[in-house]
């Protein structure tokens, strides 16, 4: 493109903004000149303590901004979030008491599926940008990434000295494309199977075949084998859960590890060939293709006998009731981790076919710095922090909701419970990031949980080969490297 | 022949018309219990319990026994879904001796209220002095400003959204004080001004003329007389301009989810869509939550629908 | 840009019934004044926002890098298949929608105008819904077919009523298409969204019927009915071109608002099941704010500004036509 018109589109972009704000505040005058009813806009209380990005506070103390997708006001004791509310709570005072004159950590809640795009929009329309934003998702890193929104920290990282106690499962999740690290991995999220073990008492099944068995046992006993997120929402969410779980287990995946989508391959037919029949052979409760987050319904009445999804998973899915009748009703994360520790529940990888092993998608929680920070300082401070002894557990415990990236970690005492002996047995170097070298993580996404979704359930007759190679080129004709 | 012919098909009329009525009557009830069993359903789902939303297969009324019988007896109403979005807190200070700290009351409303009242008389500011304008006044481009305004009727919001997020953001890194809620508030008046103008235009151009040429004679300028005269001749228009808007705000969902970053500023579409949005909460909390964020405006409608029908048919009819 | 051209012009207004009142200079331009917020909070919040959405739709934000790429976004979307199964959606929807919502109000608008006496109840209780948001509406109609918890799920799953297998409304899959790459039959789920649309949308429409068929003469219909025309006739013949003018008023109303609902979409079905409810609004929704492509967002916007404004224009030209004729 010509300099020219980049630097004329500026200018009017410039003029346009500059014009917008005259205007803006133009128009609002008369909301002063209004009568009674416009005065009706004092801030609520809670407004008046929201927090006020980075000002040096004085004494040479900085603030230091973090973005979590949880808020210390909130004190909902039945907030989805609470878990990580509490935790932000208890620890900003102490942050800022331990660094007291030198960094005041200051929080501004983000809601969980708009953080990444405030952030990518911030980042590329000059705006506020947080010294330090908590990432969740399994792909954000490589959003993020292909959106140029982080700071490149591998130097950095590999001078610490936790460095070398990270898993290594956990280093590949915040490694970019370029071979750099952007993010700074605190807990594992893998995605695991949740069972009854009254259903399966054997334990999980260990092959496709005795899955089969088992399902067709207990749909005699009207008991879905299987619950799992399996409708196109949130734009193709389905892709990085059970989907992914499934296709690796049986040794596939979505990309040929250069950055091109890879669907079409023996061992992915072979997968959505499985859940097809899971699903033809109703196995699986229809509830699974309704949307939003409730296929897990039937986990918690145990109408379903097992549950394929994240880790975290054992915070929101409550309360339950055994297929004994025992009910678990506090309607809190305690629901969950008392029936894996009374046995009732049980944790596992998935199967796999003869020679193969179990995979899963493998996600990370922990932390960026994005492109533009204006404390990362103060943000490797409170990097080093957390991934200090003293407050590693409670971060994993608390917003993390998976289980620890450091290893030193892992032997400690609040670990020792069935839940996170479980997971940590069914990760246990299996688990892989999802989008693997595909550069364009939402779109792949999207193009992925509709084709499978289409093959397993709007069109079980369609030949799954011709389909998958079909997705896989619509996606590569526009974000293959090079295309 | 053809006389008794006539006669009996009179007959038949006088019968019809006796009949008509009553057909007329019962097929109207029919047609509104069915526009009701959508309401009616979210009401008997938000008095429920969490046990008799999960049943499955679902039944109607919580009112079976063990064995399967409806008995009155035995139903199990519950206002879980309504303590779930108010949770009350004992409180000494307060009226009822409680304190309401769920978000959706204590945040979520309020916010609502605010950008609905502010975004409201905004609206109705500037309807009536530009729909004074165009009634009154003749100049040139008058026209093809009001064809201009006009147009811009049809403008969703939605296409206009990517553009207003983006500004919102540089407006936020270019201005120290940026408040959102101003931001959102003038947005709102942006996309509901264009109706509102034809709505009080029109109201407007019924009120004679010769009143405010009196004024004049008696000495008015055209300021006082525009506020002394023709306001209030003019109210039942911006009263329905203020209604009208009032409730779009109100029920506004996709620019207060999208421009509103910070949590304390949110909307309760927002806060309602959020239920859903982020994990599982009981079916029952949702219909509770749904029937508290619309009694407000159903109730404003119920007790000023006069103006409202009024105020459609001529917005619509008019422009 | 017009607008501002004749901002300019108003301080040569001429006030037509008082010239004779002499005025100062405040008084002289008052118009201007009175006129000036509105043009510029309108300047601010539709004008740039529109220019600015042009702007966009002509860059790319690839790693951060923001570069100029011309129409390229305009070709993605048009060449990618979501966009072309999007328009189908949106068309089959619309018609629907429409032909639901109008047949049904001219019924009611008909019962309601034989002065009944509760007539002004009947009215107020169909009015209800109109006062209901979009989302809550959503909700509300998602709530009763969850697949085996919602309250009429168990209807709906009922075989004997919907052969042969009974359908979810949340999850049956579109049956096959008849021809080719255009999704006809559509799924339950779009023709449910077109009842909850249409449940939503039908007192308002209902009201402006009623308001025209007011303004029919008795007299009219009532000599019309000793000339011997049966009930349809007079409808027919009589009624409907009289109200014809607002039927044109009801219809692109009623085409604008189902063309760029969100709201429904977005809590009823989340555009599922698979693609079968993604319709051109809520496929501008996830480009942009679930993708972050915001260079294709602003691309797929102003096709859609450019189908608003064709509309509005042409319902101007028919509703000016109609007057002068």
């Amino acid at each position: 493109m010509s300099k020219t018109i980049k630097q004329r589109t500026v200018a009017l972009v410039s003029g346009a903004l500059a014009l917008a704000v005259l205007t803006a505040c133009g128009g609002a005058p008369p909301a002063t000149q209004a009568p009674a009813p416009a005065e009706a806009t004092p801030a609520p209380a809670e407004a008046t303590t929201a927090p006020q990005p980075a000002e040096p506070a004085a004494g040479g103390e900085t603030t230091f901004v973090t973005w979590y997708q949880y808020d210390e006001t909130n004190t909902d004791e039945k907030s989805d979030e609470r878990v990580g509310n509490a935790y932000l709570r208890k620890t900003i005072p102490m942050f800022n008491e331990e660094f007291k004159g030198k960094y005041k950590w200051v929080n501004q809640p983000q809601a969980w599926d708009k953080m990444v795009l405030n952030l990518v929009a911030a980042v590329q329309g000059g705006g506020e940008v947080p010294d330090l934003m908590q990432v969740g998702a399994d792909s954000v890193v490589t959003t993020l990434y292909q959106n140029g929104a982080m700071e490149d920290l591998t130097d950095w990282i590999k001078a610490q000295p936790w460095f070398s106690d990270l898993d290594a499962g956990a280093i590949s999740a915040c490694t970019g494309l370029d071979g750099k690290i952007y993010c700074v991995p605190v807990a594992e999220t893998p995605q695991l199977v949740f069972y009854w073990s009254d259903h399966f008492p054997n334990g999980y099944p260990k092959t496709p075949e005795e899955f089969m068995t088992q399902a067709e046992a207990l749909k005699q006993k009207n008991v879905y084998a299987i619950t799992f997120f399996g409708s196109t929402d949130f734009d193709g969410a389905a892709t990085t859960r059970f989907f992914f779980t499934a296709l690796a287990s049986f040794g596939g995946g979505y990309d040929d590890g250069k950055g091109n989508m890879l669907l079409n391959t023996p061992e992915n037919v072979k997968a959505v060939e499985f859940i097809r029949e899971i699903v033809a052979k109703g196995y699986a409760p229809e509830i699974v293709f309704a949307g939003k987050f409730q296929e897990e319904e039937p986990m918690k009445t145990a109408e379903a006998a097992s549950f394929p999804t994240g880790i975290f998973g054992y915070r929101y899915v409550n309360p339950l009731r055994a297929p004994s009748g025992k009910e678990y009703n506090t309607k809190t994360e305690k629901d969950m981790l008392d029936a894996i520790e009374a046995g009732d529940v049980k944790i596992s990888s998935f199967l796999a076919p003869e020679g193969k092993k179990p995979s899963c998608g493998l996600g990370v929680t922990g932390f960026i710095i994005p492109k533009g920070a204006k404390n990362p300082d103060g943000a490797k401070a409170y990097i080093n922090w957390i991934m200090d002894q003293r407050n590693n557990a409670d971060w994993v415990i608390g917003p993390g909701g998976g289980v620890p990236s450091l290893n030193t970690t892992r032997s400690a005492p609040v670990f020792q419970t069935a839940f996170y002996k479980q997971a940590i047995e069914a990760t246990a170097g299996l688990c892989r990031p999802w989008q693997g070298t595909l550069t364009n993580p939402p779109e792949a996404q999207k193009i992925i949980a509709t084709v499978i979704y289409k093959l397993i359930k709007e069109d079980p007759t369609a030949d799954i080969a011709t389909e998958l190679q079909k997705a896989q080129d619509e996606y590569n004709r526009q974000y293959a490297p090079g295309s | 022949m053809n006389a008794t012919l006539a006669a009996s098909s009179h007959h038949v009329h006088r019968a019809q018309r006796r009949l008509a009525p009553w057909f007329f009557n019962g097929a109207m009830l029919i047609i509104c219990f069915l526009v009701l069993i959508p309401v009616l359903g979210t009401v008997i789902t938000s008095l429920k319990d969490q046990t008799e939303v999960q049943r499955n297969p679902p039944v109607l009324f919580p009112c079976d026994t063990p064995d399967g019988q409806f008995s009155l007896s035995a139903c199990r109403w519950s206002v879980e879904g309504y303590t779930r979005i108010l949770e009350p807190r004992p409180s000494a200070g307060t009226l009822f001796g409680f304190e309401y700290v769920g978000r959706m009351i204590s945040v979520y409303l309020p916010n609502t209220l605010i950008y609905a009242v502010s975004g409201s008389v905004l609206v109705t500011m500037l309807a009536g002095m530009s729909g004074y304008v165009f009634s009154r006044y003749r100049f040139r481009g008058r026209r093809a400003l009001m064809l201009a305004i006009l147009a811009i009727t049809g403008i969703p919001l939605l296409t206009n959204l990517i553009a207003l997020y983006r500004m919102g953001v540089g407006l936020r890194q270019t201005f120290p004080g940026y408040e959102e809620r101003l931001f959102v508030i003038v947005v709102y008046v942006g996309f509901f001004l264009p109706f509102s103008i034809w709505v009080v235009k029109s109201f407007f151009d019924t009120i004679p003329r010769e009143l405010e040429e009196a004024s004049f004679i008696d000495g008015c300028t055209p300021v006082s007389s525009l506020i002394r005269i023709v306001a209030p001749l003019a109210a039942p228009g911006l009263t329905s301009a203020f209604l009208l808007s009032f409730v779009g705000i109100w029920n506004e969902f996709i620019a207060g989810y999208l421009l509103v970053g910070k949590a304390t500023l949110r909307t309760a579409m927002f806060g309602l869509y959020d239920f859903i949005g982020q994990f599982v909460i009981g079916y029952q909390v949702l219909a509770a939550g749904c029937i508290m964020v619309a009694l407000p405006v159903v109730l404003m409608f119920l007790f000023f629908r006069k103006i409202f029908f009024r105020a459609m048919v001529e917005g619509a009819l008019k422009g | 840009m017009a607008q501002s051209a004749e901002a300019a012009s108003i301080s040569r207004f001429s006030r037509t019934s008082h010239r004779h009142i002499k005025q100062g200079f405040f008084s002289r331009t008052l118009p201007f004044w009175l006129l000036l917020p509105t043009l510029l909070v309108l300047i601010a919040i539709q004008f740039i926002p529109g220019v600015f959405s042009f702007f966009l739709s002509t860059q790319s934000f690839e790693r951060g890098q923001q570069t100029f790429v011309g129409l390229r976004n305009f070709e993605r979307v048009f060449t990618s298949s979501a966009f072309g199964e999007s328009l189908w959606h949106t068309l089959f929807f619309l018609i629907g929608y429409v032909t639901l919502t109008l047949i049904a109000g001219f019924v009611i608008a008909q019962i309601l105008n034989r002065k009944l006496r509760l007539s002004a109840f009947y009215i107020t209780v169909i009015f209800i819904p109109w006062v209901l948001s979009d989302v809550v509406v959503g909700l509300i109609f998602r709530l009763f077919v969850v697949p085996d918890y919602g309250l009429f799920s168990a209807l709906f799953a009922n075989p004997n009523i919907f052969p042969p297998k009974g359908i979810s409304i949340l999850t049956t899959p579109p049956s096959t298409p008849i021809l080719p790459d255009v999704p006809f039959p559509p799924a339950p789920a779009l023709i449910y969204l077109i009842f909850a649309s249409a449940w939503k949308a039908l007192p308002f429409i209902t009201l402006l019927i009623l308001a025209a068929l007011q303004t029919v003469p008795r007299e009219v219909i009532e000599s019309a009915a000793i000339d011997g025309a049966d009930g349809w006739r007079t409808v027919r013949f009589i009624t409907f071109p009289l109200i014809l003018p607002t039927l044109v008023v009801a219809l692109f109303n009623l085409t604008l608002s189902g063309v760029n609902g969100v709201g429904m979409v977005f809590s009823l079905t989340g555009g599922g099941p698979g693609t079968a409810t993604e319709v051109l609004s809520y496929l501008l929704y996830t480009i942009g704010f679930g993708r972050l492509d915001f260079g294709r967002a602003a691309a797929l916007s102003v096709f859609m500004a450019i189908i608003n404004l064709t509309l509005i224009l042409l319902a101007l030209r028919i509703s000016r036509s109609e007057r002068e004729a």
